[in-house]
């Protein structure tokens, strides 16, 4: 009988599958690690204290995660106002549903009603929160 | 409420019906007032107006002057002339005069007269009484008349001794004169002829000479007898002026004290006079003839004298001032109230004549209207012509002096005597008749202030009755009355009684027109009859009558009335809820309103009604929603009418209700408004966002949506 050949080595087709799983793999840690840093980093809106007293948090930049409940109106020059609802917050036992500001500078996202958005948000003049980065989770 | 008014007015009608009837040969208002108190109240209208203009002028006080006017005694009379009445009074408040001094006083002047009298007046008393008279003239009572009346008499006796010696020197050259015609004579038969006669060319010089030697012997004698006969003559024409002007003095002095009623003084002055001028002439021919001589100017007028204050001075000065001053500076007193006193006289004797009245001439010259020289002359001259005419003699002045002295002193007496019986009417009336006649005599001025004491009380009265008289107020009146009633039994009160309830009956027969007036719907006519009415008889109990039916019977006779008054009220509250509520009265009212408001009510109304029907839409569809169990629907409806009427009582409670049953969406709103007051947009969105999220079907929040979005994009679709 003959003796078949046991020890020939790593095959190279697995090899090569592995690297490209390698590659992959690497490539999508590095997208997402990059998207969710900037957001990471911003406190979350408590919407208690943005009811009560909203001037007083005038400036600040929050971060909210929201879905989009219905557009209010469109304004060539100022943007698009949106009615979101917060996801997670919740007033008694309702949603609470804010008003925010999409900025002609952020015309080209896409926003349509049932879409979930994490939203970077700034309280601008009259308790105003006007979207200054958006992206989906 | 219709069937009063109904029965009311039926009731009016058949009462015109009757009376136009029954009274309708009334012609007076005694008449109208009988049937009025016998239960026929009124004729026509028509008639009634005629009747009450009658009762007006009947019965107005005020035109009739005043109520003693119609002299319901002596004593009222009296104090009708308001000039009396002050004098009166003050004598009745004087304290009596019996001081040492007057009794001084009285005691000289009786001495005076008693020396003076007939077979008493030999030459020693005559210069006793003569130097008596000043010593009297010290005293106050006197008011210098003695003074006066000394010098006086010492000018008339001046004037008798110019008249003796002028006619003593008119006999002397009576005397020079027949011795110097008998040298005169003399001189004319001395005169020497030539021895030869003068050749025929010689005669016309023979001539010449001849009449030269006649002036020269003669015209020195002629000279002296034409002087002497002037010198007479012109003497006898000065004791004729002097003598009849020194008896006009005295006589119109003796004249002026009589109107001064200084009656002592006259029979003083009058001795005087008889003593002074003994030629037993006693007429007052002198004066009589001055009087007449003098002339009245129609042009100037008559001076009129307008009141009282100080008679005796004022009369003497006064014709010093203006007529003749003769008169004036033997009158001796002041000319403080110049002309005007001369006035006095004249009117003053007018009204007084010789007996009783005497006060009036004394007593009415404070204010002289239309006075100047002339008129004041012209009031001289009537008084002298008048007193002429009345005295012939002096024995008349003194013994009318005589007899008002016995009077007034008998006055006195019936005075006390009726006094003490309690008769004060006669009393009053016969003190008073005492003191216009002999103010100044001592047994006027002695008289006791106890004595005046109760008269003073009843002219006091007196004084209220003419002033209550005179208001025109009959209720005073008529407590003035029954007060003088109770002091003075005797009192004739019926005439003012009468006059009383004249007036009474025609007040009330106006108010019963102003019920008939009122009863037609003419209020100018009630109107004019309750204010004829009230004039009248201001405290007439019928007027408060009238009054309290007049506003129940108005608002039951005319719903329409008070219905109109009651909207524009209501209106003017701002109480529409109210008119809404009893809008079929209001409706009707405006509609029936035939005045000239009746535009704007119908305006008024219509806006009302429309605001009404829309808040009660609203509160019917709350309702509504309220009972399908929303009554956050029900709020909100509710709440979008209080916006527009907030002040609606029913829709405010209803809402307040509501308020209960929704609070979290009420409070969004709430919170969303006033965030959107304050222009904090972006929190009022929020909160309008909440509330929508509660009530996806709200109306607020949506158009609270739409507004907020605008203001923060304007260009927003």
């Amino acid at each position: 009988m003959s003796r078949q050949r046991k020890n020939r080595g790593f095959p190279a087709w697995m090899l090569i599958l592995a690297v490209a799983l390698v590659v992959v793999a690497g490539y999508v840690l590095f997208k997402h690690a990059d998207g969710s840093t900037s957001l990471r980093t911003v406190e979350e809106l408590d919407p208690n204290l943005y009811c009560s007293n909203a001037n007083s948090l005038r400036g600040n930049t929050y971060r909210i995660d929201a879905e989009i409940n219905a557009a209010l109106g469109n304004s060539p020059s100022k943007g698009r106002l949106f009615s979101v609802m917060l996801h997670g917050g919740r007033q008694g036992d309702r949603q609470v549903i804010l008003p925010v500001l999409v900025p002609t500078s952020l015309g080209k996202l896409t926003i349509q009603k049932g879409q979930h958005y994490l939203m970077k948000v700034n309280v601008g003049e009259g308790g105003l929160l006007i979207v200054e980065e958006a992206r989906k989770p | 409420m219709k069937k009063l008014f109904c029965r009311t007015a039926a009731g009016l009608v058949l009462l015109l019906a009757a009376v136009s009837l029954d009274a309708q040969n009334a012609q007076t208002i005694h008449e109208v007032g009988q049937q009025y108190k016998e239960g026929n109240p009124l004729q026509g209208a028509q008639d009634n107006r005629v009747i009450g203009s009658e009762a007006m002028f009947e019965a107005n006080l005020k035109a009739k002057k005043n109520i003693v006017d119609m002299k319901p005694n002596t004593f009222l009379a009296m104090w009708n002339n308001p000039v009396f009445a002050v004098q009166f009074e003050k004598y009745l408040s004087a304290p009596a005069e019996t001081s040492e001094d007057y009794t001084l006083y009285t005691q000289r002047l009786q001495r005076i007269m008693d020396l003076l009298a007939p077979g008493n007046a030999t030459k020693s008393n005559q210069d006793e009484a003569f130097n008596l008279l000043t010593k009297a003239s010290q005293f106050e009572s006197d008011a210098n008349i003695c003074t006066t009346i000394h010098d006086a008499v010492y000018a008339a006796a001046n004037v008798r001794v110019l008249v003796r010696n002028l006619t003593d020197a008119n006999q002397q050259n009576l005397r020079d004169l027949k011795t110097a015609e008998y040298n005169q004579l003399n001189s004319a038969l001395s005169l020497a002829l030539p021895a030869l006669a003068p050749g025929k060319n010689d005669v016309d010089v023979y001539k010449d000479m001849e009449k030269e030697v006649q002036a020269a012997k003669l015209d020195p004698s002629k000279a002296e007898v034409s002087a002497l006969k002037q010198t007479i003559q012109k003497n006898k024409a000065q004791i004729a002026t002097a003598e009849v002007q020194a008896k006009f003095q005295l006589q119109a002095l003796i004249l002026q004290l009589f109107v001064q009623r200084r009656y002592q003084h006259v029979i003083i002055l009058d001795r005087f006079y008889r003593a002074i001028f003994d030629d037993g002439d006693q007429s007052l021919e002198q004066f009589n003839q001055m009087a007449d001589r003098m002339g009245y100017n129609k042009e100037a007028g008559q001076a009129k004298i307008t009141a009282d204050a100080a008679p005796t001075g004022a009369i003497a000065s006064g014709a010093a001032d203006n007529a003749h001053p003769g008169v004036g500076a033997s009158a001796g007193t002041g000319g403080g109230a110049g002309g005007g006193a001369g006035a006095g006289v004249g009117t003053g004797y007018y009204g007084g004549g010789m007996n009783a009245m005497a006060l009036s001439g004394s007593g009415m010259n404070l204010g002289v209207e239309n006075l100047s020289v002339e008129s004041a002359q012209n009031a001289l001259s009537t008084a002298m012509r008048t007193a002429s005419r009345t005295f012939k003699s002096l024995s008349q002045i003194d013994s009318v002096s005589n007899e008002i002295i016995r009077d007034v002193n008998e006055g006195v007496k019936v005075y006390k005597f009726l006094l003490g019986k309690d008769e004060m009417e006669s009393a009053a009336s016969q003190l008073a008749a005492v003191f216009s006649k002999g103010e100044y005599l001592p047994s006027v001025r002695t008289l006791s202030q106890e004595d005046k004491r109760k008269t003073l009380a009843y002219a006091q009265l007196c004084n209220r009755l003419v002033n209550a008289a005179n208001s025109g107020n009959i209720d005073v009146l008529s407590d003035v009355v029954e007060q003088m009633k109770k002091m003075n039994p005797g009192f004739d009160d019926a005439e003012i009684h009468a006059k009383l309830q004249g007036v009474k009956t025609a007040s009330s027969l106006l108010v019963a027109q102003a019920k008939v007036a009122a009863a037609k719907g003419d209020l100018q006519s009630v109107q004019t009859e309750i204010t004829r009415a009230a004039a009248l008889w201001p405290n007439n109990p019928e007027l408060q009558t009238f009054s309290a039916e007049i506003s129940r019977v108005s608002e039951k006779a005319s719903p329409q009335v008070k219905a109109l008054a009651d909207f524009d009220m209501l209106h003017g509250q701002g109480n529409y809820r109210r008119i809404f509520d009893e809008r079929e009265r209001y409706i009707a009212a405006v509609a029936v309103d035939d005045s000239d408001k009746k535009a704007a009510r119908q305006a008024k109304l219509r806006e009302v009604m429309d605001r009404m029907q829309e808040i009660e839409g609203a509160i019917m569809r709350s309702q509504e929603i309220s009972r399908r169990g929303d009554p956050t629907g029900a709020w909100e409806g509710l709440e979008i009418a209080f916006e527009k009427y907030p002040d609606d009582p029913k829709l405010t409670q209803m809402r307040a209700d509501l308020t209960t049953q929704a609070p979290d969406f009420v409070n969004d709103i709430r919170q969303a408004k006033e965030n959107e007051g304050r222009k904090e947009y972006g929190e009022a969105l929020t909160w309008y966002l909440q509330a929508q999220g509660r009530y996806p079907m709200s109306d607020l929040a949506k158009q609270g949506i739409q507004r907020v979005v605008r203001q923060i994009a304007p260009d927003a679709n």
